[in-house]
Formats: structure tokens, sequence, C-alpha cells
């Protein structure tokens, strides 16, 4: 048990005759200085451990042998003990880190850094506000001579700015400093009260605090802290921007109980607005180390922000909050300013380097996700929480600063992360493999961020193994990813068979057995399709367990906090399945914007939500929960958004293009599956307690527009997989426009549309994919006549196109069947309309797709290819056997989803042996394919009898009569096909809604473009900055 | 213009912010209870006259240590900025005058300084003046005789050694269980004397010795070696 | 009555320190009026530590030791400034030691010349 001053007096003795023992070697003087930085590390992990687990009293540290506020006190309770544990350990990390230049640069630069250190650590600890000062000197001092640990033009005048910045706010800070002392006798935190300041008092907090505040970086009187950000040595920078940043943030915290609520107020938006402004700006940032900067910035204005605004919340929760997003930030930002450092490009563009080195690019990722506040990681939980805190304390104007904020964060984030992992324009010179001083410190920190990630889950929630098992997934996959490919995929079908009869039981009803057969059994099929990939696919599987862990996970959620986890793995993971694509940057990055767009609505919609009474599954338990009308909304969109509704649906065909081929069926079959499931979770509230306002009714006609829409751009693609993928939004447009119908029959058949469209979407984007693996094209109109050489595909083709458009005899003729009856029951004849309509453009695509890929003249370098791989063909045929299946004997699943929509609804329909009765009609799956078949028998024997007189045309009897060799396409009928519908369309065809969201990205880009003109490099206008920021906060607070 | 128009404003607004201080100021009349302890402390406990050098050197010891840190490191930034700068140094030849007399005064300046900071807990003064005060005879020193050589390496151990004697004198409170840089190791003497008020006077005089030292190796490396 | 002479001298070098902080283009000026700025700190530090009439807060002929309270002004903001000019000198000598250096990489002391980082 050792004093934590013995951390001061160890740190100066050893830097005062650092120098002297310098001269007995740089050995002897690098093992005084580590032993030094680790003794503090290991001084207070011992008293963290005994605060938290042996319950001592904080530590009071008298100095002078006198009591405070005769002299000078520090204080060591759990907080400073938490704080100072990451910051000595974060130290000693980037002094590993910084090694090399430890060992060959001057024994000063030791001294410095050790002081340094000492400086945080007593400025952490101390209670008196005038040794405050003394120790944010030594702290600033320390900084300002270690900016030149590299010397060159940028960091001496980034330096220099730094020091007139620094200057001016630690003038302010003494000024407050004395000025207290004036108006209280005192120094002592321990006996100041706010109370003893009124009026002119008043003044004296104001400097104070204020000059602590320009300390923290806060837009725009920042321009000095980027500049450092940017030029300094990426260890140093490290060190500036968490321990440092710590120090100081915790000397606010140490002084907030002093200032009154009109001043705290000022500075939880100031930080607020901070957060803002430097992720909006960062938006346009090319430069890494500057872009950290503003991140770093951003990150800190908002935990300052919650220090503020956290005041009235229970302890544990606050210290959540605050602690894993400092926790989140000083691990992530401290292990990118590393890597920065390691990968040695300036330009975001040029980190491509580090493909070749796969354990620092997952580690890249880990940071990323991690700055996102993506799940498992301590800023997850931390934005879950603090979003609830802002909800219940009705701040709105603070959480959506906020959630833009963070949204902005993750596009620059993703778009850096994208590129690296995408980016074909990378820098020429290859990454140098970083020495073991190095990586070790990026190791360290990556393995942190997921101990501490588990320790909150297993802790703090005490959340079931399941619930993290998508991780789990992909940690055990990353350990056996050395097998070959086919093996890792019947390993991983196994799995999901055994997730599966594990997850059985727990199923409470219908409803969630109903979606576990769409989410699970129909990834398991889907999952055949991916045994046909060749050599390793490494981190193919794990991503993709991960993603069908967390639809099932999705269906026994039992609190918000659990749905939402799994919502965010089932994000993330579909993510990273979709950058697999080969041109996916683009796709993936704009598919992870909408989601997580769609990810902080839910988080809000929750946050709103009344608390949950029962402890069974969500989708049971929010029955009886009445969600107020603004959750309602927000909730619907953010899962309409995952459903791809009109409007937000412009990630959706580019994703499903994309991906992989095998990667594209999971998304269009399943995930998109999950949006409704989420938007019938919302439903189920609303029947027991529809709000005032119609919700669904807007809801229904946002569905049937995307039905309308979907199929109209289906027809206008020349690409298979996006025709598809407009096909598949179309058709989810009438699952959202059924359920938005609140009645027995349209939620029947919106479950029944659901699960016809998992089997024939999955069916369909096989074959497509099975193509694309014998062509390399999908481009449709480079293909034709494929029927004679890949004619199981050609069945499957036909068949699901049946199945879509509803003609008899297969299961779409019963969804058409039951949508009309539904929308006519229901009233909505307009709404019937336009569906009907809807149904008619969708043989539109549907013929091209058939005909373009299989009927006409084989195209001559297709002479050659075979049949799809047999683990195409499989899948194919068990959706289509299940569509037979459901087609002849329709009760298989009307009867289920009777059930299922009786407990919210009386049900509407009678089922008699076969027949299915409504009040409009009945319907008998059975008899209609009997009579189609038999229908068809005629026509298709009469034409096999006169076979003996059809004439074939040769190829080259036609085709290249009406074709311009050099650009064949132009002439080709598929080619553009439907161009007079198009034309006759007119203005309507226009890409509005591309444009839209083009538009609003624009507008973040040129707005952060605009803002960022205020750091113009002077120094001189940086201070100037700083004086205004002072005067401005001073005539905001009112303080006289 | 516009920017002539920002910094008017930026220093009216100070002014504003400062007005208020300046009209709400009264002049006081009593010390406050913190302040009466320690001058009656200094009398009573530390037997030192100075009450200003017991508030530095004892109550508010680690503002001190602090304080001598901050020197420390502006010495070693400094060095780590500008070492090794030989040919920037500054080539002036002294007038006749300043040799004559400076030599005469260097000693004297030196005799001074010492005095100053070993009368630190007596009279008005201490480490910290009586360490600049020997500084700048080493600054008269580098003026007049342009070639004179400072060895760095002497100071750096008169810098150490002080600075690692002053931790040393703290740690020996602790030792003693009478708390970290409390003067009580040594006898309080008798009140006036000089070698009185327990560890303060030596506390002083390593202070005075490292800032003089420190200021002197600052000036060493801004001359250029 | 003194002592709020010396304060407003303190706070008039102050903003005089700042504004030639704003103001001067030189960057060994600007190094100038942050001193300025400091001493004015300083002054009024010691203005705040005054009591009327009373002397410093050394026992000697001056003072008795047995109503010292009485009779002397306050010592801890003596204490304080003692400290912070330390710091201000070390402060400015690192300022110092940048412009030299920076002088030295670009042979100009404008701080316009200084903007290479912005944005």
């Amino acid at each position: 048990m050792v004093s934590p001053i013995y951390i001061l007096i160890l740190s100066l003795a050893v830097g005062f005759l650092l120098s002297i023992l310098d001269k007995g070697g740089r050995k002897l003087s690098l093992t005084a200085f580590y032993g030094v930085l680790t003794f503090n590390v290991a001084v207070i992990a011992d008293w963290l451990y005994r605060l938290v687990f042996l319950h001592v009293p904080a530590l009071v540290i008298n100095t002078a042998g006198f009591n405070a506020p005769i002299s000078i006190n520090l204080e060591l309770g759990i907080t400073e003990a938490f704080v100072l544990l990451l910051a000595n350990l974060t130290a000693l990390l980037a002094a590993v880190y910084l090694l090399k230049k430890f060992k060959e640069g001057r024994v000063s630069s030791l001294i410095l850094y050790l002081v340094l250190i000492m400086g945080v650590n007593g400025l952490v600890m101390t209670q008196d506000l005038f040794n405050m000062f003394v120790f944010l000197e030594i702290l600033s001092i320390s900084t300002f001579a270690l900016t030149t640990i590299t010397k060159t033009s940028k960091t001496l005048s980034a330096g220099f700015k730094y020091m007139i910045a620094g200057g001016v706010a630690s003038t302010f800070f003494l000024l407050g400093v004395v000025f207290v002392y004036y108006f209280t006798g005192s120094l002592n935190l321990g006996f100041l009260q706010a109370g003893q300041f009124t009026n002119t008092g008043l003044i004296a907090l104001f400097m104070l605090s204020v000059a602590v505040f320009i300390e923290l970086k806060p837009f725009p009187a920042n321009g000095w802290a980027l500049d450092v950000y940017q030029s300094v040595d990426s260890g140093i920078v490290s060190v500036i921007a968490v321990v440092n940043s710590a120090a100081i943030g915790f000397v606010f915290y140490k002084i907030m109980p002093l200032l009154p609520q009109n001043f705290l107020t000022v500075f939880g938006i100031a930080g607020v607005v901070t957060f803002f402004f430097s992720n909006m700006m960062g938006l346009k940032q090319e430069n890494a180390k500057r872009l950290l900067g503003y991140s770093s910035i951003g990150q800190m204005g908002l935990l300052l922000a919650i220090l503020v605004f956290t005041a009235n919340v229970p302890a544990n929760i606050r210290y959540l909050i605050i602690g894993g997003l400092f926790l989140n930030h000083l691990i992530s930002k401290a292990g990118l300013f590393w890597l920065a450092g390691i990968v040695k490009q300036d330009k975001i563009k040029n980190w491509g380097v580090l493909r070749n080195n796969k354990p620092l690019l997952v580690l890249f990722g880990l940071f990323i996700f991690a700055l996102s506040g993506l799940p498992p990681f301590a800023g997850f939980w931390a934005k879950w929480e603090f979003v609830k805190v802002l909800v219940d304390a009705k701040m709105f104007f603070v959480l959506t600063s906020v959630l833009v904020g963070s949204l902005f964060e993750l596009i620059f984030l993703f778009r850096w992360f994208t590129s690296v992992v995408k980016d074909t324009d990378t820098a020429s010179e290859p990454l140098v493999s970083p020495g073991k001083s190095k990586a070790a410190p990026v190791i360290v920190f990556g393995l942190l961020a997921v101990i501490t990630s588990f320790g909150i889950i297993r802790f703090f929630y005490q959340f079931h193994w399941i619930q993290v098992l998508p991780v789990l997934a992909v940690l055990v996959i990353t350990l056996i990813d050395f097998l070959p490919s086919k093996l890792k995929g019947f390993l991983s079908l196994a799995t999901v068979a055994g997730y599966a009869s594990y997850l059985y039981p727990l199923l409470e009803s219908n409803i969630q057995l109903f979606f576990g057969v769409i989410f699970i059994i129909g990834s398991a099929v889907n999952l055949i399709s991916t045994l046909n990939r060749k050599n390793q696919s490494k981190g193919f599987y794990g991503f993709l367990l991960m993603m069908i862990f967390s639809f099932g996970n999705l269906l026994i959620a039992s609190t918000y906090l659990e749905f939402f986890l799994s919502w965010e793995f089932m994000t993330i993971s579909s993510f990273l399945l979709i950058l697999r694509g080969q041109k996916a940057q683009r796709a993936s990055l704009m598919y992870m914007i909408f989601s997580t767009a769609g990810a902080y609505l839910i988080m809000v919609g929750f946050s709103f939500a009344p608390a949950l009474t029962s402890a069974s599954a969500l989708i049971q338990s929010i029955a009886e929960v009445n969600l107020p009308l603004i959750s309602i909304i927000v909730l619907a969109i953010g899962f309409m958004i995952k459903s791809g509704s009109l409007g937000v649906h412009i990630w959706l065909p580019e994703a499903h293009a994309e991906a992989e081929s095998d990667v594209s069926s999971f998304i269009s079959a399943i995930l998109l599956k999950a949006g409704v499931f989420g938007l019938l979770m919302v439903a189920i509230s609303y029947v027991s307690h529809a709000p005032s306002f119609d919700v669904f009714y807007w809801i229904g006609w946002i569905g049937v527009l995307t039905a309308l829409v979907g199929a109209f751009m289906a027809s206008f693609q020349e690409d298979a997989k996006r025709l598809l993928a407009y096909s598949s939004m179309s058709q989810v447009g009438y699952v959202v426009a059924a359920l938005a119908l609140i009645t027995h029959l349209g939620w029947v058949t919106a479950m029944y549309l659901a699960f016809n469209h998992m089997m024939f979407k999955s069916a369909l984007f096989i074959a497509i994919a099975g193509i694309y693996y014998r062509t390399h094209t999908r481009t449709m109109y480079k293909m034709g006549g494929l029927i004679s050489k890949m004619p199981w595909t050609y069945m499957t083709v036909l068949m699901a196109i049946i199945a879509v458009s509803g003609v008899p005899p297969l299961s779409g003729f019963g969804g058409k069947w039951l949508t009309y009856t539904a929308f006519i029951t229901k009233g909505w004849y307009l709404q019937a309309g336009v569906l009907f309509f809807a149904s008619g453009v969708s043989f539109l695509y549907l013929y091209r797709l058939i005909h373009t890929i299989f009927l006409g003249q084989l195209k001559y370098e297709h002479q050659n290819i075979k049949e799809a791989p047999v683990w195409f063909i499989i899948p194919q045929y068990i959706f289509l056997g299940g569509i037979m299946a459901i087609s002849m004997f329709p009760n298989l699943i009307i009867k289920p989803l009777n059930s299922i929509a009786m407990r919210y609804f009386d049900s509407s329909i009678q089922i008699d042996g076969l027949t299915i009765i409504s009040d409009l009609g009945y319907w008998n799956g059975n008899m209609v394919m009997y009579v189609t078949m038999g229908l068809f028998a005629v026509p298709f024997i009469l034409l096999m009898l006169v076979k003996g007189k059809t004439q074939k045309v040769k190829q080259f009897n036609i085709v290249y009569a009406a074709e311009r060799p050099e650009s064949p396409q132009t002439t080709h009928i598929a080619h553009n096909m439907y161009a007079h519908y198009r034309k006759a369309l007119g203005r309507l065809t226009l890409p509005r809604i591309q444009n839209f969201w083009n538009g609003v990205a624009e507008w973040a880009h040129t707005s952060g473009g605009f803002f960022r003109r205020v750091y113009t490099g002077n120094g001189q206008t940086y201070v100037l900055h700083i004086i205004m920021y002072i005067v401005v906060i001073y005539v905001v607070m009112g303080v006289q | 213009m516009i920017k002539n128009i920002a910094v008017l404003l930026a220093v009216a607004g100070l002014l504003m912010i400062f007005l208020p201080v300046i009209s709400g100021f009264q002049e006081r009349d009593n010390l406050n209870e913190l302040a009466a302890d320690y001058v009656d402390g200094s009398i009573n406990d530390l037997g030192t006259p100075n009450v200003v050098t017991s508030v530095i050197v004892t109550y508010r010891g680690l503002d001190t240590l602090g304080e001598v840190t901050v020197l420390f490191l502006a010495t070693v930034g400094v060095g780590l900025l500008l070492k090794g700068n030989r040919e920037d140094m500054i080539k002036i030849s002294p007038l006749e005058l300043l040799e004559t007399t400076s030599s005469v005064l260097v000693a004297l300046i030196m005799v001074l300084g010492i005095y100053i900071f070993t009368h630190g807990h007596l009279t008005p003064g201490g480490g910290f003046q009586g360490g600049v005060v020997i500084a700048s005879g080493f600054l008269l020193l580098m003026l007049s005789k342009v070639n004179a050589k400072i060895s760095h390496s002497i100071m750096n151990f008169v810098e150490s050694f002080s600075g690692v004697a002053y931790v040393g004198i703290g740690i020996a409170g602790i030792v003693l269980t009478i708390g970290f840089l409390n003067p009580g190791i040594l006898p309080l003497g008798q009140f006036g004397d000089l070698f009185s008020a327990g560890a303060i006077p030596v506390i002083y005089s390593l202070i005075g010795l490292k800032v003089g030292s420190e200021l002197t190796s600052i000036l060493v490396t801004m001359r250029g070696e | 009555m003194i002592s709020m002479y010396t304060l407003i001298l303190g706070i008039a070098l102050l903003v005089i320190g700042f504004y030639a902080m704003l103001t001067r283009k030189n960057l060994i000026k600007i190094v100038i009026g942050f001193s300025i700025a400091d001493t004015g700190t300083h002054i009024i530090i010691v203005s705040l530590g005054y009591l009327r009439g009373k002397t410093a807060p050394i026992i000697d002929g001056a003072v008795n030791a047995v109503n010292a309270v009485q009779e002397v002004v306050d010592p801890i903001p003596s204490a304080l400034v003692l400290t912070a000019i330390v710091i201000g000198l070390a402060v400015t000598a690192v300022m110092l030691s940048f412009i030299v250096e920076m002088y030295k990489k670009n042979k100009s002391l404008s701080i316009d010349d200084y903007q290479e980082l912005k944005w």
C-alpha cells in the first residue's frame, strides 16, 4: 500500500536526476523512466482495487503536516483513481510507443514526459485551486516543449499557437483563482461552497471556469488545438488528446459543484455545439490526424455536455455514461493516433496500406467501431443511457444535436474505414512493419476495448451470454479462419442448426416462431449457397453467423436494450458482409449511414417508451405498453429505413447490387424482414393503445407508394441484381401497406407476403448468383438464351416469377387475393387500386428478367458455360419446394397466421377444409392449382403435338442483321427495354429522392467547409477567438 | 478592417468583464480566518518571522515544489529547443568599463544572492529572489566576459542535487510521520536566528541554488554554447 | 484606496497586454504583450491582498509578534504571486525559445507567416 503522493515524489526525484543518470548510459535512464511510469500505474491500480473491492474510504493526503485548508491536500477517491488509472496506463503505453524516440532523442524529452505525467496525477488529485494552477502549468509547459519532439516548422508554429492560447487561458484561470480567494478567503475545494459566490463573486467563478473550458477546446476557440493534433508526433498527440484532456476535464468536473446552474447550462450547450460542429467540419477533412483532432475535440465537447446534463441522474447510470464514453474515447483515440504514427500517411485515402497488415487492419476497424458508438464497445452503452436521460429530461435540442453530430462522426469514420478496406487508390510506398514497441500498445488497447465491453455487459447489465453470442461467433470463427471455406460453411450450418434448437424452446408464441422460420430456417437454406465459396473466404462466416444469431436474438429480446443491441449487431454484421463486395465501398457506406440514422431513431423511440411490465419477449410484452405517439413515429421511421420504404430506400438498391451474390439474398430475403418485424412490433402496441393520430394510415400510404415506385424502378434497371433489389423494395412495400391496415386480414396478408417474398426472393437472388458466377456479368442485355445452358436455374426463375406476379396457381395468387380482400374490407379502395396498378407494373420487370436472361439468342461468349454449381441449385429448389407446398396447401401457412393475428383481432376469415372464406369471397389454393394445371395441360399437349412444325432460328440469322456490331446493346431489345414507359412518365422518373439526399449530403459538407474557415491558421486570430469566446460566454451567461 | 473591429470589440468586452470587478472592489480591513491562522502559525508553530516564507515553503510547500518544477521544465524545454546552436552565439565585445566593474560586481552579487536565500525566513526575500540574483550575476559575467565558459555539467549537477535534496527533505517529513515537506524535521531554534525555523532555511537555500543554476543554464542555452 | 488604484493599473496592463497580443504582428511583441498581461495579473493579485493601512507580514521591528494578526497584510496573495511570477517567467522563456527556432526555420518574425496549418 503505497501512498499516491509517491507518484509525485518519485517522478520529481527521478526527473531531477535523469540528466545525471543519463551520463551512465541511456539504458539506465530509460529503466528509471519506465520504472516510474509503471510504478504510477501499479500504485493507482492498487488503490482503485482497494477503493472498489475493499471499500476503503477515499484517501486524503495532507501535506506539510497540517490539515486542509491550512495546507494543500490531495484526494484519491474512486473517480480520481479511475481517471488516473486510465491516464497512467495510456501514458505508459504511449511511452512504450515512443520508445524509439526516447532511445535516440535527448534525455530532455524523457524528463519532460515524466514530469508531464506527474502533473496529470497532481492535477487530478489536488483539492487546492491554486495548486491546480501550478499543476496545470506543469502540464502545459512540458506539453509545449514536447510538441517539438520532432522539430519542424509545422510543429514549432503549432506549438507556438498552443502556447499563446494556453497563456491566455491560464491568465484567466489565475485571475479566477485569486478572485475566488478574495471573495471567500479559501482556495480549497473542500471548503468552498456555491453559496459563497454572489454578484461580483460570480465573476471569479466565471473566469475560473471559462479558463478551464477554453483549455478543453470549445468550438470555435480551438484552432490551436487542431494544429497541434495535426502536426505533432503521434505518440505525444495521443497523450495530449487523451491524458491531458482527461486531467483538464477532471478539473472541470471538480469545480462543477461550485458553478451556478446558468453557467452549467451554457457550458453544456457549448459542449454540444462543439460536438456538433467539430463533427460537421470533420466531414470535409482529408488529413487523418487532423480528422482525429476534430473527433477528439468533439468527444471532449460531448463529455462536457454529459457531465453537465447528467447531474441529476442516478450515480451508477451517470458513471456508466461518463466512464463509458471517456473510456471509449480514450482507447479508440489513442489507438487511432498510434496507428496514424505507424501508417505514416497524412491523407486518409492513402491508408489502404493497412490492408497489408491484417492484425492492424482489424485493430483499426475495432477502434473505428468503438468510436462510432457501436456495440459491444463502451460508447454504445453510454450513448444508449444518455439518450434515455435526454429524453426523460425533455432536452430535445441537445438530443437532436448529439444524434446528428454522432451521425456526422460516423459518416467520416466509416468513409475512412470503407476507404481503407476497399480503396484501390492507395499510396505507392508499402506499410513499414511497425516494431514491437509500436505495435504492442495498439494491441493492448484493442484488447482493453474488448475486455471492458464484456465487463460492462457481464457486470453492469448482467446479460445472458446469448446476447453476446453474435460477437462470440466472430471471435470463434476468427480463431478457426485458417480452415477451408467449405468446412467452415458446414460448421456454420451445423452451428445454425444448434442455435435453432436452442432458440426453439425459448420462443413463447407463434409470431416468434413464424419470424424464427423466416430468420433462421431461411438463413440456413440460404447458407447452403455459400458452400460454393472457394478458398478461405476469410472473415465471411464469422460475420454471417453474427448476422444470423442477431436475427434470432431479436426474437427473444426481452428488453428494449436487448432488442436494440441485437439490432445493432445485425447492422454491423450486415454492413461488413456488404462491404465484402468488390465495388461495395460506396454502397456499404450508404447502408451504414442510413442504418445508423434508423438506429438512432429506434433508440429515441425506445427511450420514449414506458417501462416494460413483464419479462417475456419484447414482441409479446410490447402489447401491454402504451407507446406515445412520438415514439410510434420515430420507431416506425427507424424500422422502415431498414425495410427500404420510399424516401429512405436509396441505400437498398446499392447495397443489394454491390454485395457479393450470396450475400444479396440474405439482405433482401431476410434482413428486410427484420424491419418488418420491428414495424409489426410497433403495430402490436398500436393495436391496443391507438393514439388519436392515425399514424398507420400514412404508413399504409408509404407502403403503397413504395410498392408502386419500386416496381417502376425495377422495370428500368439493366442490372439483374438492381432489378431484384427494387423488386424487393416494392414487395416489402406491399407487406408494410398490409401491415398498416391494422386488421386481422391485413396482418395475415402481411405475414403471408413476407413469407412468400422470403422464399421466392431467396430463390431468385441465388439463381442470379449462379448466373453471375458463370457469366461474370449482372447486366442483363449482355446475356440471353441461357435457357439451354442453365435449365435448372431457368426453372427456378420461372417458378419464382410466377410466385411474385400473383398469377395462379402459385402462392403469389393467394397473396394477391388476400391483399385485395384485406384492402377492400378495410375500405382503402384507392390504395387497393394503386397496388393493383403496381402489380401490373411488376409484370414488366418480371418479364424483362426472364426474357432477357433466358430467352432470345445465346451470346457468343456464353457458348460453353455450364449450369450453375449444385450449391446454388440446392437452396433454390428447397425454396421452390416451399413455394409449391404453400401453393398447394395454403392452410399450412394460413392457419398459423390466422391464429397469430387472432391474438390481436377477431378473425375475419373462416377455414373450411382447403377453402379460405372471407367476407368477400373464398379461395381454395388446392383447387386453383388443379384448375390451372388442367388449363395448362391442354395447350401444352397441343403444342407437343405440333412440335414437328416448329423451325429453329439460327443465331446469326437475324441478330446481326439488326445489331450494330460496335455497340450491339443499343439495338438489343433488352437494352433500355421500357424506354417508352420512361418517356411517358416524363419528369416523374427524375431521381428526386436521390437528389434530395445528395443535396443533404452536399449541404452538410458545404456547411462543414464553411465553418472550418474560422480556422485561418493565424495564431493571433486564434487568440482573438478565445477572447471573443470568453466575452460571448460572459454575455450569454449574464454573469452580471 | 473587420478584424480591427473585432479586436476593439474583444477589448471592449474585456473591459466590460473587469469593470464590475473594479466597481465592486472594497479594500479589506482585516485578515480572513485562513490568513490569520497563517500569521499566527508562522510565529508560533514554525518560528518564522517572514510569514510569506512560511506560506511558501511550508503551508503551500506543494505549490512551491511545483513552482520549482515549472522552472526546471522551462530549463529542460529551452534546452531541448535550443541546444547545439553554436553558430548563433552572440558576439559582442563588452565595454572596458563593464569588463572592469563586473569582475568586482559579480562576486558581490553572488554573495548578495546567497545572503538573500539564506535569510529568506527572516527578511523579505528567499530562494527565488536569491536564485535570480545569482543568475543575474552569471548574466553579467556572460555579458562582460564573452568567452567565459560556464560549465553545463556543474549547473546540471547543482540543479539535480538541490532538486533531489529538496524532495528528500520532503520525504524525511513522511518518514518522521509529520507530513510531506514539514520543516519540523529540524529543531525550531531561537525565533529570529539564522539557524531557526526548522528546515525552512535549508529548503529555501536549496531552492535558491536550484533557481540560480536553472536560470543560469537557461541563459547559457539561450546564449548558445 | 491605494489598492483600488493598483487594481485599476493591473487591469489596465492586462487589457493593454491582450491588445498587444491581438494587434502586433511581430512574434516577440506578442510575447511582450503576454508578459505585460501577466504582469497586470500579478499586480491584480497583490492588490487583492492589501489591507487598509497594514504592513508587510514580516515580524521585525515594525510588527509586534503578539498582535501581528492585526498589523499585517494578507500573506497569501504575496505567496501566490511569487509562484505566478516564476511560472510566467518559465512560460515566457519557452515562448521565446520557440520564436528563436521558428525564426531559424522560416526567417520570419511575423505571425502571418505561420499559417500553413489550417482548416
